[in-house]
């Protein structure tokens, strides 16, 4: 049997049969991540060992004629922060060298129960601390674009894309986003990224970002394989009290609908200044191009305070959610030395890196006395303002269309040379629909100068289901990945 | 003489351990006295990365009982938010506590004749236990960290700085903790259970006494700043606004920190935490099941029972159980003021010399009731009465039992007790004499020392008569 090219559709039909040999299909997939991996860094970790044993058991509940389980044997990766009981699960960062998680996120728990094998965790910006995957943690190596390896993966889940674009085997990623992390990478990398509604998923054991942003969603080749990973993972979970009542539901029935007419909304605000025109151009012929597809310019005034609304909640939420890591429990430790402050300090000195220690200050700073009515409880009514917004569009619009990214995949040399505010300015068009906590996508839609470039598809809190459909019909009449 | 300035006000923190089974972010028992450092901990409590919070309801709902019961105004969406600070004893370095939303807010408690304002009143969780070994917070060579602690539901109750004595103090604490018991949220034999940190500003400085546990030490802790305090500013000092730890060895207080500005928490809302909505069903729902609580218990007894206010007030504030003893004992017997009597007297002050409270001492209220049936039938005198309390409460042996076996029934035998009555007489010929000469006084001593000769068992009445015939 040839394991290459079988889309994840085909693999687990093919697994069902018998047809498939899991321990030597892991094997084998190991050995290419392994060398993908020397070039690319696109795992932080490869849990080989755990897969091969998953692999096995598999294989023995198959030959007792159990072979339930929607993702059995499929390889999933999962991003660093996310935690799976007995893997080193590091959020990227040298801080928590050596913390291994006694519980499995529950993701990774129904992952597991679906038969799927956990491969290994990809790389990041530390902690999910950047947008290009080039803040990785002090010690870790930055990924490289698979379509050019001078060029970034985008962020912060980079490893997760990187992996998703270059792996020619079945596989989905288990990402994270908090202000576009999802669909950055993605769009990149040319893969599908799902940002699900806030809620829809369970954060349990997820390694905290900001607590009222975070969403752990899929990238996959096609939007069946992020239809189906959210299926698996999606759900109220006790272990989270902010998920969202909902009954179980199978995303990839909704890829077969034809939906006739569907009504697109284009913001102005995201083809505009900082956005460049050979992109916004795509976009429009694209949305133009495909048939029964009505679509109008309309507009989200709101738009330009989402970088600062994103940036200032979750910092503010970061700052606090970092303050754990002090090596006292955990993680990296020292030589004791001075008092319990001077210990933590020196610890955390030596832990973090720089885009960490930055965005503590700032998130610190901005929830200070004297300063959180202006910068942190302001953010806070902002953001209800963003959500108004969405909310008054999505009263006409099924969907609002965008450009996911409002530049190619950046050079490295490139980066360096930006400010610090123009780096956060690239977020614009993924930071507003992660601070209202919509569902959204990035699937590929063509390529300007032998880049991918991603069309960003936004809908209404729980409406994951016009947002699926919209992408497959994008997906089938571009015929952009089969 | 009580200068103006050396005038002061106290207002207090306090933070109860709330009586749930399990802690307010995690399944983790609560049951932690005795148990070994660090066993009853989860992912959650100690905080580790990828877990978290989810919160328990039954810490809520007592905090809404404790809320109306102190006349106070709920808030309708309640929300935890985070207390930043850099601590051993914190798991996430920071304290899931209230800030914007509380529970509760602006009620009071009236003691004595005076309304005790309430600030507010807020849920949190307790961080963990720090153990100074080899000396104490300034002086131990190593610290140990026990986080079975970590995650017990705290209610804090901010008061207004109303209190203007270390008497109002102690009265308000010990009718809260009564409250409190009442509502079954609140066990004071928990380790640890009641903590308080009390503000004392004196001539403009403002002081905070932290680490005070049980409202015991409040006294002792007050006492010693009010006195250190009126001595700086008799020596025409100034008191600067800083924070102490109190010494419950030394019972003194000595400066952790100067606290030159407020300290700045960075609070935030903890988003892991959905808004707890609080309609007003629910409030309705807990409010009748709120029990009558300690005045009006007071009010009943004297109502019901007839018995004077002030036992009525002794009983029900000594504890609930001694409160409880008191119902029970009056319906099996069905004299009322005798229990009472009986009960702040000797059954109270025995106990408290053997340091015990009702429950945990064997005192049933049958054996109790037993030893004044026994007074009543003449069966015993009141003498023996009292010994049999303090024998019951210390052996817990039952009273009827002591009698037989001992032979305390009272004395009648007019032969015996005459002759006891003559040797009196004999022994004491200068209270003759008085008698005689007109002090008719005399006779009550006689009598006393004739019941003294009989180990209190003689029936004074009996004595009376015969000492009468004798001194004729």
């Amino acid at each position: 049997m040839k394991y290459k090219e079988l889309s994840v559709k085909e693999f687990l039909d093919e697994v069902k049969e018998g047809n498939i040999d899991l321990e030597d299909f892991i094997s084998e997939v190991i050995e290419e991540i392994k060398r993908i991996n020397e070039s690319f860094n696109y795992f932080v970790y490869i849990s080989e060992e755990q897969a091969i044993a998953q692999a096995e058991n598999i294989k023995k509940r198959i030959k007792k004629g159990e072979n339930g389980g929607r993702l059995l044997g499929l390889p999933i990766s999962v991003k660093d922060c996310i935690c799976c009981e007995g893997i080193p699960s590091r959020a990227g960062s040298k801080i928590l060298e050596g913390y291994i998680p006694p519980f499995d996120s529950t993701a990774v728990r129904k992952i597991k129960e679906e038969g799927g094998i956990i491969i290994g965790k990809t790389s990041q910006d530390e902690f999910g601390f950047g947008s290009f995957c080039t803040n990785v943690g002090i010690g870790f190596k930055i990924p490289k674009n698979p379509f050019d390896p001078e060029r970034s993966t985008g962020g912060s889940s980079g490893g997760a894309a990187g992996i998703t674009a270059s792996l020619n085997y079945p596989h989905i990623a288990l990402a994270e986003s908090t202000g576009g992390s999802i669909s950055c990478p993605a769009s990149f990398c040319g893969c599908v990224g799902l940002t699900p509604t806030y809620g829809r998923v369970s954060r349990y054991g997820l390694i905290d970002f900001a607590n009222s942003l975070d969403k752990i969603g899929p990238i996959g080749k096609r939007v069946y394989d992020c239809a189906l990973l959210l299926s698996v993972i999606a759900g109220e979970d006790n272990m989270d009290q902010t998920t969202i009542k909902q009954g179980e539901e199978d995303y990839t029935k909704y890829l077969k609908e034809e939906k006739d007419e569907v009504k697109i909304g284009i913001p102005k605000e995201y083809f505009g200044e900082g956005v460049d025109e050979r992109i916004s151009k795509l976009i429009l012929n694209v949305v133009g191009s495909v048939e029964g597809m009505e679509y109008e310019e309309c507009s989200l005034p709101y738009t330009k305070y989402g970088v600062p609304t994103y940036y200032l909640i979750a910092l503010s939420e970061a700052s606090t959610n970092l303050a754990k890591f002090c090596g006292m429990r955990y993680g990296l430790h020292l030589p004791l030395k001075g008092d319990f402050n001077e210990y933590f300090s020196n610890v955390r000195s030596e832990g973090l890196g720089d885009e960490a220690k930055r965005r503590i200050i700032l998130g610190t700073f901005a929830r200070m006395k004297g300063y959180r009515d202006r910068y942190y409880i302001k953010a806070m009514k902002i953001r209800t303002m963003i959500i108004n917004d969405f909310k008054k569009a999505f009263k006409k619009y099924d969907v609002l269309i965008t450009p996911t990214m409002p530049i190619l995949p950046p050079k490295f040399d490139e980066l360096s040379k930006l400010e610090l505010i123009q780096m956060y300015m690239l977020d614009l068009c993924t930071n507003p629909p992660n601070v209202a906590g919509i569902p959204h996508i990035s699937i590929p839609c063509g390529k300007i100068e032998g880049l991918p470039i991603g069309m960003q598809i936004m809908a209404d809190h729980m409406e994951e289901r016009k947002v699926l459909v919209v992408a497959r019909k994008f997906e089938k009449e571009l015929n952009l990945s089969g | 003489m009580k200068n103006k300035a050396e005038e002061f006000v106290i207002g207090l923190e306090i933070h109860l351990a709330l009586n749930t089974k399990s802690k307010l972010f995690c399944g983790c028992s609560t049951n932690i006295s005795g148990v070994e450092p660090n066993s009853l901990c989860c992912p959650t409590c100690l905080g580790l990365p990828g877990s978290k919070p989810r919160v328990n309801k039954r810490a809520i709902d007592f905090g809404i009982m404790v809320a109306k019961a102190l006349n106070c105004e709920i808030n309708p969406r309640m929300f935890f938010s985070r207390k930043s600070y850099f601590y051993p004893d914190m798991p996430k370095n920071f304290q899931i506590s209230q800030y914007e939303l509380p529970l509760a807010k602006g009620g009071y408690l009236k003691i004595s004749e005076k309304k005790i304002g309430i600030r507010r009143i807020q849920i949190e969780e307790d961080p963990g236990r720090l153990i100074h070994v080899g000396g104490d917070i300034t002086s131990a060579e190593y610290v140990l960290v026990d986080y079975n602690r970590s995650g017990i539901p705290l209610l804090e109750i901010v008061t207004e700085p109303d209190f203007t004595s270390t008497g109002e103090v102690k009265e308000f604490l010990s009718k809260l903790s009564m409250i409190l018991q009442y509502l079954g949220a609140y066990d004071p034999k928990k380790e640890a259970s009641m903590r308080i940190d009390a503000n004392i500003s004196m001539g403009g400085g403002r002081v905070e006494v932290k680490n005070i546990t049980g409202f015991k030490a409040v006294e002792s802790a007050l006492s010693y700043e009010i006195i250190r305090q009126r001595n700086i500013m008799r020596r025409g000092g100034k008191v600067v606004r800083e924070t102490r730890h109190f010494d419950p060895v030394s019972n003194t207080t000595r400066s952790l920190r100067a606290k030159e500005m407020e300290e700045d928490y960075g609070f935030i809302l903890d988003t892991d935490l959905a808004e707890v909505a609080i309609d007003e069903k629910w409030i309705k729902d807990l409010e009748n099941k709120i029990p009558e609580l300690p005045d009006e218990r007071v009010r009943r007894f004297v109502e019901e029972y007839k018995i004077s206010e002030r036992n009525a007030k002794v009983i029900v504030y000594t504890d609930k159980a001694f409160a409880d003893f008191f119902e029970k004992c009056c319906e099996i017997y069905d004299k009322p003021t005798q229990v009472a009597n009986w009960m702040v007297t000797d059954l109270l002050k025995s106990l408290n010399y053997n340091k015990i409270s009702i429950d945990e001492s064997e005192v049933e209220p049958e054996g109790f009731v037993e030893i004044l049936k026994m007074i009543d039938e003449g069966k015993i005198s009141g003498r023996i009465g009292k010994e049999l309390v303090k024998r019951y409460v210390a052996s817990g042996k039952n009273p009827r039992e002591i009698v037989e076996e001992e032979d305390l029934t009272v004395l009648r035998g007019r032969e015996e007790l005459e002759e006891v009555v003559k040797k009196v007489l004999k022994e004491n010929k200068n209270a003759v004499e008085d008698y005689r000469k007109g002090n008719k006084k005399a006779i009550e001593f006689l009598i006393g020392k004739a019941l003294a000769k009989t180990g209190g068992r003689a029936d004074p009445k009996l004595l009376r008569e015969i000492l009468l015939e004798f001194l004729k």
